[in-house]
């Protein structure tokens, strides 16, 4: 490892000034062919290479340590090092940090962020007004009399901006890394982060602020610069307890969530449960006891599945007692229903068209309805069809079997059923009934009601 | 239609337990080529055998039995397909008879149903169950005839039914089958046929804003 020993003793007597930066950069410390190395672990630095570019695999932040080592050959973390020490001083160094990341290319990539935010209109937009906005509110300081900030604030002021750029304009696989950065770094020292290491390096930094922003808030009133000083130092103070407590907040705030989401699904979960388990276990097990009887049972599993069907179409209003209906076809199906589970027979309803209920669409409905009971009771077929068709000046109704058949004139006429319930009353409100049955060819009983007022 | 050989039969459907019923429904009246319960195994296996008729379930994952018509029809357009389906939605009736089916059954179909419907698309003829007359005609229905403000059709040959299709339409709504449309209108079976077929093409072809618009609107059912 002499390598990577001498590129960090060669930099580090530098260290402390912002000069070690222009050394790194402008007298390559170790030019020399290192090809006996070439083999090493990943981290070891190599030969120089050509162009330089910010690293995209052996990167913090930014990659610009990696970059810079990749270039000249050194090591990373003298690389490292050397810039932690550069922004310690003034802040220079992150002024540095900040306008290598945003002005180098990627590796990999093609444009620098700089380019890619500035080809970009409506970046360009953004980004110039915070500028202005930035400046601006440095300058009303300046004017109010906070005087104090001088260079230190003018450094932070570019870095911010720098971000912004960053913010705006990266990539998006060094986007995807930031994230995971960002998120790594803000649960850093919690139970899943890395150990003590992460609780060490999360409490010594959020001890140094924390001392920084106390001692400027206690030497305050002696100076006669005092508003900046408060600023500074509780501006301080309070990011060294956001760095100390953030990761148990942050805990807390995730474990809130992933625990209501939990709940929800759970709750969802139980939901389905209890219905499947009142509609579809219960009908299991009748049709279990009703497995000798298979009328019974084609009735349970039709009931079923019209159930089901309701519940996937719209599962909300499943289950709340309807109003009535209004309509046609919904009083329609309400018959299907009716005649289905009670009467243990197919009905096959087809709707052409709709309108509203009146005394007159309730008689028609009533004789149909009637006629598909006497289907139900007489023809011994396994289906009925329905079939009604809206049209602008009159309703017709089909309700034919396939069933036995009767001869018309052998049935008493004071039988209530076709006598009353269907002729008389299609009649009543001028329509009409005609039956057609043939003894073992089906029956179809057409219903007629011509409208008053045409349909739009 | 019954020149002796049996229509070749491919089945699609993802559920093993449909496959099996069809199957035993079917018996020795068909000659059944093959099955597959995915759309891209379907679509090969069915351009490799050429099936008479494929039995096509509408509802699978990866695009459904719309996929499969339309990956199948695109390379071998000679191909028949049957729809099937436990839905009666009427977008997706509307929707794969548009895409190429020749007919549209429910899975509650009786096993002899099933095969004559099979043996119909074999010879070239279309199948309307009674629910999918229902809709055409509710679909074909704001052009009785009658002075209506609804807009002029745009191709009068294709946007409008004739008197007769009507008439045959609503028989089938009605329950008939095509024998007694035939007695009922005193015509032939073959005529029967022919409008079927007639009305399947106006559907498929026709470009009423009408059509698509109202088979979405119709969600229920």
């Amino acid at each position: 490892m002499t390598v990577s020993e001498r590129g960090f003793t060669l930099i580090v007597p530098n260290a402390g000034s912002c000069q070690t930066w222009e050394i790194i950069k402008a007298h390559p410390s170790s030019k020399k062919s290192r090809s006996k190395d070439q083999a090493a672990p990943k981290k070891a630095p190599g030969r120089p290479q050509r162009p330089l570019r910010r690293s995209a695999d052996n990167c913090i932040l930014g990659g610009v340590c990696g970059g810079i080592a990749k270039r000249f050959g050194v090591s990373a973390k003298g690389v490292r090092v050397v810039a932690v020490i550069a922004a310690l001083f003034l802040g220079l160094g992150i002024v540095l940090y900040m306008a290598y990341w945003i002005l180098v290319i990627r590796q990999g990539e093609e444009k620098a962020i700089l380019s890619r935010t500035g080809s970009d209109k409506r970046e360009k937009e953004i980004l110039s007004v915070g500028t202005i906005a930035v400046f601006s509110l440095l300058l009303a300081l300046e004017i109010l009399g906070f005087n104090k900030f001088g260079l230190l604030t003018l450094f932070l002021t570019l870095t911010a901006l720098g971000a912004l750029v960053v913010w705006r304009g990266t990539s998006s696989p060094e986007r995807e890394h930031l994230h995971r950065l960002t998120n790594a770094i803000a649960t850093l020292g919690s139970s899943t982060g890395e150990g003590w290491r992460g609780v060490a390096l999360r409490t010594v930094v959020s001890v140094v602020f924390i001392i920084i922003g106390l001692s400027n808030l206690s030497t305050v009133s002696r100076r006669p610069g005092a508003a900046s000083g408060v600023v500074i130092g509780a501006t301080t103070l309070v990011v060294g307890l956001v760095v100390l407590f953030a990761p148990w907040w942050i805990g807390t705030v995730r474990g809130l969530s992933k625990e209501r989401r939990a709940r929800v699904r759970a709750q969802e979960r139980a939901d389905m449960a209890a219905h499947v388990h009142d509609s579809v276990l219960q009908t299991l097990s009748l049709i279990q006891r009703a497995a000798d009887n298979p009328v019974e049972v084609a009735r349970l599993v039709r009931m079923q599945e019209r159930d089901l069907r309701s519940w996937l179409v719209d599962p909300e209003s499943f289950g709340v007692t309807s109003d009535p209906p209004t309509t046609l076809a919904g009083s329609a199906f309400e018959i299907e229903h009716e005649v289905e589970d009670c009467y243990a027979i197919a009905v096959e309803v087809v709707i052409v068209g709709d309108c509203q209920l009146d005394p007159a669409v309730l008689a028609l409905l009533g004789a149909g309805r009637e006629a598909a009971i006497n289907a139900a009771k007489w023809s011994e077929a396994a289906s009925v069809s329905i079939y009604i068709e809206v049209e602008r000046e009159r309703i017709s109704m089909f309700v034919r079997d396939l069933g036995r058949g009767f001869d018309l004139s052998e049935v008493p006429s004071d039988r209530q059923g076709i006598a009353g319930s269907i002729i008389e009353r299609m009649s009543r409100h001028g329509g009409n009934a005609a039956i057609r049955s043939m003894p073992g060819a089906g029956t179809e009983v057409e219903l007629v009601l011509p409208l008053k007022t045409p349909n739009p | 239609m019954s020149d002796g050989a049996l229509p070749r039969v491919f089945l699609v459907d993802d559920h093993a337990l449909i496959r099996s019923g069809i199957r035993t429904e079917l018996g020795d009246q068909v000659e059944l080529v093959g099955e597959a319960d995915q759309v891209e195994a379907a679509i090969e296996m069915i351009i490799e055998r050429i099936p008479d008729v494929v039995l096509l379930d509408v509802h699978m994952p990866d695009g459904g039995g719309r996929a499969v018509l339309e990956g199948v029809i695109s390379q071998q357009p000679t191909v028949k397909f049957l729809a099937l389906s436990v839905s009666d939605a009427a977008e997706d009736v509307i929707a794969i008879i548009r895409a190429g089916a020749r007919g549209y059954v429910t899975k509650n179909i009786e096993g002899p149903e099933l095969i004559e419907a099979i043996h119909r698309i074999a010879a070239g003829d279309a199948v309307f169950s009674s629910r999918l007359a229902g809709f055409v005609l509710d679909a074909f229905a704001s052009q009785n005839g009658e002075a209506e403000v609804a807009p002029p059709p745009f191709d009068p040959e294709l946007d409008q039914l004739t008197v007769r299709e009507r008439e045959v339409l609503r028989l089938i709504a009605r329950g008939y089958a095509y024998k007694e449309i035939a007695t009922e209108l005193t015509i032939s079976i073959k005529t029967v046929e022919s409008h079927v077929s007639a009305v399947l093409r106006k559907l498929q072809l026709s470009n009423r804003h009408q059509l698509t618009k109202w088979a979405t609107e119709r969600r229920l059912l």
